[in-house]
């Protein structure tokens, strides 16, 4: 994270205390104090289930029922489990699908509106909408937009069933996802590009370099940390998905997504052993594709 | 040229992208028929306002609105108590054990919470707090986000200013209501904002906890209603639900619009 | 500002403490009694809530209903999490594929009945017909509040306008294809279709024509899936020539509206549609006039030379076995099963006493000759556990083969697996 830029901005003496060892004042434990409100919610509701996730993926229960320890069975069923496979599935598509063109998309459009013009900024407050809109009102209207009569067949006279078929199903939402999302990630990359220095660029301009080897030459290489950022929080979210696919399918069709999985294994079906299990699985998926994340952008830093 | 020629394509996409929410609120007003008339017809023929309040008369849409309105509400305050005092603890103050607190509160960011709901649900369960606003308010009364993006903002609070305090006698609690406060005032609002929207937005954890009429909130509330209309006849209804329920983070956004980019931006941890 | 936080947790410890405490220390009662979504039934629950209300001042009952399309799920939860109501009324599928597995039941108090032994209770009601809600063990865990045959509706002016005769309706499922085809032909597109709601209503049908083909979903001894036996295949391959192959109507133009399932017979938009007598009566009193044109008649077979084959389903009323007041639920319950003629006159709900069908109120329900012949005919479900998981992949196979085309062996190879998968686990 680049925060040199901060540092030479910032007022002399401000900052964070220094954590070398020194006699704790009293002050210092009032100090201590204060953050206990929050890391007592946190440890009860936070950690406590974090650990406690790990020690339920190796049991059979239901809630009612006292626990039945069954090992690593819940595991073994999920590794051969046709239907946790294809959420497993669903979910890299979906979130494939819809953070890839999302973030692109977010990427050209914070290039070509970053200007400060006042009609620009009407042009970016159109794109950020759908980042204010919550997702379950949101999927109610594309519910009605992805109608076979609806807005989206009628505007390019489609003739597609969007939600009725497993061919297209998982399309809409990735269709309606990417709607919504772009918005999110175009702020995070105008504000990257904020933060690039405009020597750097002047200087580009005048070396003559066009716009293309600008952007490639100069501008990316500078939003990579932003980029390595955005495509962890992409992944984060891409899995997060939940609402849509409640609303738009009830997860028929080749949408029901890692979390829709857990929620009727849990819920519907009352094993929540084993839905502890893939909670344990999602967990260190996403802790994996994040640090490899991180890795391919470091490495690639100049 | 070529930049006007990116700016119209720019500007045309985004039309694009409002339309649909033009498509939601044109809908809602109009005749239930002539919803999914063919071919489509933006302008409604006639503007059925009763269609909002179709919503109130057939659902408890109003008790789920009220509700979420309640634990929204309620949960930022708690935010902004916790994270802004565990923000400044982490801050300001040296004591054992500080660093590594930090880093096990910025490690959760990286893992969603749905992966622990299992577990956080039968010990919900185990409290009793099954069906009640206990259950929706007190695990959400404070977020990783939250302390990371208030550490970072008392972090440029000046320590010349907290010294001066200290040595004219204010305690801790006064420092940080007379000088700290006041300098963080703009991102605790972009905070307020942003866990006002996360809340809002809630839907799996709600649906979990708290499913009965009396403490449901609008995004269960709204996905219920959907579920029971899904046929033609109910789509006037479910519009104007649905517009109702895009009302509030929509307007906030517009009138905080700066607030809310600031927060989007912060919780990348950018600045 | 330790102020604030202070009286913030004081606050919300209240509010957890606001939940629901339900014996006042004077005798007072509150039972807590939930249902599905089904308009006219609803209507009779409170008018019967109200009478025992005020002839009992000491109990109060607090009625909630639930919609349709997470009523399985929310009674699954609230019943598997001890926050579940007092009395629930729940279907036979439902009973023996979850709860009963799950000991989330009580079982029937013949006190509440005013009777000495459950026996006596049993006595009342046609032989068989209480086997829904029994389990392996023929213990009775509840009452029916409505007990439903399978019989088949046609548009008689939609077949005039056809050409066709309604007193000679179809008998086979071949013939209702025939039949639709003149329906099409006549500018009626939608001559018969099947409900795609939940996971529940896709078994309701699989389950109609697996009757009548010889196929099920699990195997006799109910240890292994049977869904790729050829029983099943041809049921789904039924299914989907009369949805799909056959062209005598789109599914993807199919209501699904949960509240109001026989929205499409109702409006005059279709024209046949396998239904059950509360069916009949929701249609009565939505669409009075297109109910006017509606005639009931026997269910279609597919095999028009064997006898014929029907499905019966039912509602139960039974007793949370979290309850704390049980006794008092079951009396309750016992006045709801009394009000027998009116679930019959008022919301065509059978309850399956002896001489139900020649009863002086069931006389006048038109077409009680062919409801009654109906559940002669018919047959329960058989039922294994983690019944919600089998349904669902009933619900999956059915989609991937009539909307999306895909060959009916592969979809029930797979659904086979699943199922057993699900039942052996």
């Amino acid at each position: 994270m680049t925060t040199t830029t901060a540092r030479t901005v910032r007022v002399s003496g401000s900052g964070r205390a220094p954590a070398r060892r020194r006699r704790v004042h009293g002050r210092d434990l009032v100090g201590a104090a204060l953050s206990l409100p929050a890391l007592l919610l946190f440890a009860f509701f936070a950690i406590y289930p974090g650990l406690r996730v790990f020690y339920l993926s190796l049991f059979d229960y239901s809630l009612t029922a006292p626990p039945e320890f069954v090992g690593l069975d819940n595991f073994r069923f999920l590794a051969e489990d046709p239907r946790f496979r294809q959420a497993v599935l669903n979910s890299v598509f979906y979130t494939v699908g819809t953070y890839l063109p999302a973030l692109a998309l977010a990427l050209a459009l914070a290039v070509a509106l970053r200007r400060k013009t006042r009609g620009l900024g009407w042009v970016r407050l159109l794109y950020f909408l759908p980042v204010a809109t919550s997702w379950v009102a949101i999927s109610v209207v594309w519910r009605l937009v992805l109608h076979p009569d609806g807005l989206l067949n009628e505007t390019f006279h489609l003739d597609v069933n969007w939600l009725t078929s497993s061919s297209t199903a998982r399309w809409a939402l990735v269709i309606m996802g990417i709607w919504k999302e772009t918005g999110f990630f175009l702020i995070l990359f105008l504000a990257g590009l904020a933060r690039m220095p405009e020597e750097v660029h002047e200087a580009a301009l005048v070396d003559g370099a066009n716009p293309w080897q600008r952007f490639w030459r100069v501008t990316f290489p500078l939003l990579k940390p932003i980029t390595a950022i955005c495509s962890v929080i992409a992944v984060i979210r891409g899995f997060q998905a939940f609402s849509p696919q409640v609303v738009l399918t009830g997860g028929a069709f080749d949408t029901e997504v890692v979390n829709l999985f857990v929620y009727k294994t849990a819920f519907e079906s009352a094993r929540m052993g084993r839905a502890s299990a893939v909670a344990v699985l999602m967990f260190a998926l996403l802790i994996a594709v994040t640090l490899v994340q991180l890795r391919v952008f470091r490495r690639t830093d100049t | 040229m070529k930049r006007l020629l990116v700016w119209a394509l720019a500007t045309a996409g985004g039309l694009a992208f409002a339309a649909v929410l033009a498509y939601a609120v044109l809908s809602a007003l109009k005749p239930g028929g002539e919803v999914l008339a063919v071919p489509l017809r933006w302008w409604p023929s006639r503007f059925e306002w009763h269609n909002f309040a179709l919503p109130f008369e057939q659902t408890p849409f109003a008790r789920y609105y009220a509700n979420s309105v309640f634990v929204g509400v309620t949960v930022t305050l708690l935010n902004l108590v916790t994270c802004t005092l565990a923000g400044y603890s982490f801050s300001k103050f040296s004591y054992p054990g500080r660093n590594v607190a930090f880093v096990v509160v910025l490690a959760t960011l990286m893992v969603p919470l749905e992966v622990i709901y299992v577990p956080l649900y039968a010990l919900i369960y185990d409290l009793g707090w099954v069906n009640s606003f206990a259950g929706l308010i007190i695990p959400a009364g404070t977020s990783a986000f939250g302390i990371f993006l208030m550490r970072q903002a008392i972090d440029s609070v000046p320590d010349e200013l907290l010294e001066a305090a200290r040595l004219d006698g204010a305690g801790v609690l006064r420092t940080l209501l007379t000088i700290v406060g006041p300098l963080v005032r703009g991102p605790m609002a972009a905070l307020a904002l942003f866990i006002f929207l996360m809340n809002w937005d809630s839907h799996l954890w709600p649906l979990l906890v708290a499913s009965d009429d009396d403490h449901r909130t609008l995004p269960v509330g709204l996905a219920a209603m959907q579920a029971n209309n899904l046929g033609a006849s109910g789509i006037p209804m479910m519009m104007a639900a649905a517009v109702l329920a895009l009302v509030p983070t929509v307007a906030l956004f517009l009138s905080l619009q700066k607030r809310f980019v600031e927060g989007v931006a912060m919780s990348a941890g950018l600045r | 500002m330790a102020f604030v936080l202070a009286a913030a947790v004081a606050g919300t410890g209240a509010l957890a403490a606001c939940g629901g405490d339900d014996e006042g220390g004077d005798g007072n009662v509150t039972l807590t009694f939930w249902t599905h979504t089904h308009p006219p039934m609803i209507e009779l629950n409170k008018t019967l809530i109200a009478e025992y209300q005020s002839k009992n001042p000491n109990v109060k009952i607090e009625y909630q209903q639930v919609p349709n399309t997470e009523f399985a799920t929310k009674m699954l939860t609230s019943l598997s999490t001890g926050a579940g109501p007092d009395i629930i009324n729940m279907d036979d599928n439902a009973l023996r594929g979850e709860y009963f597995p799950k000991r989330l039941l009580s079982p029937v108090d013949p006190a509440g009945f005013g009777k000495s032994s459950v026996a006596e209770v049993e006595a009342e009601y046609v032989p068989g017909t209480l086997d829904g809600a029994k389990d392996a063990e023929g213990k009775l865990y509840g009452v029916p509040s409505e007990f439903n045959g399978t019989a088949f509706a046609i548009n008689t002016k939609h077949f005039k306008d056809a050409g066709l005769d309604p007193a000679t309706p179809p008998k086979t499922w071949q013939e209702v294809i025939d039949y639709g085809k003149k329906l099409n032909a006549a500018g009626h597109k939608q001559a018969f279709n099947f409900l795609y709601l939940h996971s529940g209503w896709y078994n309701q049908w699989f389950q109609t024509l697996a009757n009548q083909t010889g196929g099920s979903i699990l195997s006799a001894d109910g240890k292994t899936a049977a869904l790729n036996s050829p029983g099943s295949k041809k049921a789904l391959e039924l299914w989907v020539e009369l949805a799909r192959t056959s062209g005598i109507a789109d599914p993807k133009t199919s209501s699904r509206d949960a509240t109001a399932p026989y929205q499409d017979l109702a409006s005059g938009t279709q024209s046949m549609a396998i239904v059950y007598p509360w069916s009949m009566d929701q249609i009565k009193e939505s669409n009075p006039e297109t109910y006017k044109d509606l005639a009931v008649v026997p269910l279609p077979q597919a095999d028009a030379t064997a006898q014929p084959v029907s499905r019966v389903y039912g509602y139960f009323w039974a007793v949370n076995a979290a309850s704390k007041r049980k006794a008092e639920a079951w009396k309750f319950i016992a006045y709801l099963a009394s009000a027998r003629d009116r679930w019959l006159t008022d919301v065509s709900f059978v309850q399956p006493v002896k001489g139900w069908d020649t009863s002086a109120a069931a006389k006048q329900i038109p077409f009680i000759d062919v409801i009654a012949q109906a559940y002669a005919n018919g047959r329960y479900d058989q039922v294994g556990p983690h019944w919600n998981e089998v349904q669902d992949t009933i619900h999956k196979a059915v989609d991937q083969a009539v909307f999306d085309g895909k060959p009916v062996d592969q979809v029930l190879n797979e659904a086979n697996e699943a199922v057993q998968r699900s039942i052996g686990s």
